[in-house]
């Protein structure tokens, strides 16, 4: 390891869950790291981990065994407020799962919400919530009502709610549920275009290997475990884009 | 000998178009385009050329400044050959024998030590598909013209493909594992 320690490094990490009496392994000893500026793809079917990965790296679920790391520190370690800080400036989760409209309540509404009390003026949160629709394209749909958006929307709104914070990294969890194959590319080359215009690192993870297609280095998961593309360090994908992720060892 | 989908045919059809040449030629021209890794026997593509004289794809003309005394034969296109090309790139639906190979192997296994030695393989194959996802290029966000769409379906067809091969594969292995375990 060099002298600054990757964004995102998981290491032998193990995450059980409870089948009746019996634990199941639902990562078995994960490794992989991600640094800043790659884009990386994790392609999974229903039900084999996805989720619980980012989950992971995004702070809200800790490991049973090994270690997440965001910039070489370790959140199972950091005390809860100390972890909340880190994760809030650095890790950005996009799921349509995580969206919890209000009722009667605006996309901006929701937006300048999230920003909480940040010693913002009321002036000042619209404006960066404005500013982060407009990032995604979406500046239109401001005054409509959360409950109401369509899943694409839901989607895009969450992406400008990541990006309130200006992370490093964004975890987005399954475009798959965008109904229309438009708007699921669509999504997908704005994730592209924010990742390289940021330079953040991205990792998606889908049930479509189609989603994943453009990522400088693709994983998969399964049975517990993941593997990548650049295991073996066999493929240095599109080099000179200054993207590096690495997967040490699905074992 | 050949069947029609052949991909070593359907190759040197679209070769063959882009100038004509000796066999020795096209066995190199082959060779180049599709990588070592195909390993182009020159026997194999004289085989094929005079096949494709047979059907009316490829014509015989002496080359009149030919070193060698007996005259060497350069192959060129006919009328028909563009037609033919068209027609194995629209049907090609490759059921590539990538699982093939596996398959065969797992037939033949027995044991555990073969089972270990299965799952590195599939391992391995699961690990070449991810990379070829990496090498398709990002979305575009929308198809504006005719040959956008064509590729964006193509794009998408390879990695329906590949999706299915990695999914067969990790699921041979989760067979693999289960079935040692439980006995």
């Amino acid at each position: 390891m060099g002298a600054t320690p990757p964004l995102l490094a998981f290491a032998n990490v193990v995450k059980r869950r409870w089948d009746g009496a019996r634990a199941m392994a639902v990562l078995d000893g994960v490794s992989f790291e991600i640094d800043d500026g790659a884009f990386v793809g994790l392609y999974g079917s229903r039900r084999s981990g996805k989720s619980t990965l980012l989950r992971m790296a995004a702070g809200l679920t800790l490991a049973d065994e090994g270690s997440v790391r965001i910039d070489g520190q370790d959140l199972a370690k950091l005390a809860a407020p100390k972890r909340a800080r880190l994760l809030r400036g650095t890790v950005g989760l996009v799921s349509a799962d995580a969206f919890s409209p209000r009722p009667r309540e605006d996309v901006i509404e929701y937006l300048t919400l999230a920003l909480g009390s940040a010693g913002l003026t009321a002036g000042e949160a619209r404006r960066r919530a404005y500013a982060a629709l407009d990032e995604v394209g979406m500046a239109a749909v401001g005054l409509e009502a959360t409950a109401a958006l369509p899943v694409v929307e839901r989607m895009g709104v969450m992406l400008a709610r990541a990006l309130l914070f200006d992370p490093r990294l964004l975890l987005v969890d399954e475009p798959a549920v965008i109904p229309s194959i438009g708007g699921r590319e669509q999504f997908g080359a704005l994730l592209h275009r924010l990742g390289q215009e940021r330079k953040l690192a991205v990792l998606l993870a889908s049930e479509e290997l189609i989603a994943l297609q453009g990522a400088v280095v693709t994983m998969s998961i399964g049975a517990g475990e993941v593997t990548s593309s650049d295991d073996t360090g066999v493929v240095v994908p599109f080099p000179g884009r200054g993207f590096q992720a690495v997967q040490r060892s699905a074992l | 000998m050949q069947g029609a989908s052949s991909p070593l045919r359907g190759a040197l059809l679209g070769l063959l178009l882009e100038r004509p040449g000796h066999g020795g030629d096209l066995a190199s021209r082959l060779s180049r385009r599709l990588g070592e890794s195909w390993q182009i026997d020159p026997t194999d593509v004289y085989r094929l050329l005079s096949g494709l004289e047979h059907e009316g794809l490829v014509r015989e003309c002496e080359d009149p400044q030919a070193s060698s005394a007996r005259g060497r034969v350069v192959y060129h296109p006919t009328d028909q050959t563009a037609g033919a090309l068209t027609l194995w790139l629209e049907t090609l639906l490759p059921a590539e024998p990538m699982r093939s190979a596996l398959h065969a192997k797992l037939a033949a296994a027995r044991g555990e030590a073969d089972a270990r030695l299965l799952d590195r393989a599939l391992r391995v194959h699961e690990q070449e598909c991810l990379q070829m996802v990496a090498l398709l290029p990002p979305m575009s966000g929308g198809a504006g013209s005719w040959k956008d769409l064509f590729l964006t379906c193509l794009r998408s067809g390879v990695s329906a493909r590949l999706q299915a091969e990695i999914d067969w594969s990790r699921q041979t292995r989760m067979r693999l594992a289960e079935f040692s375990g439980s006995r």
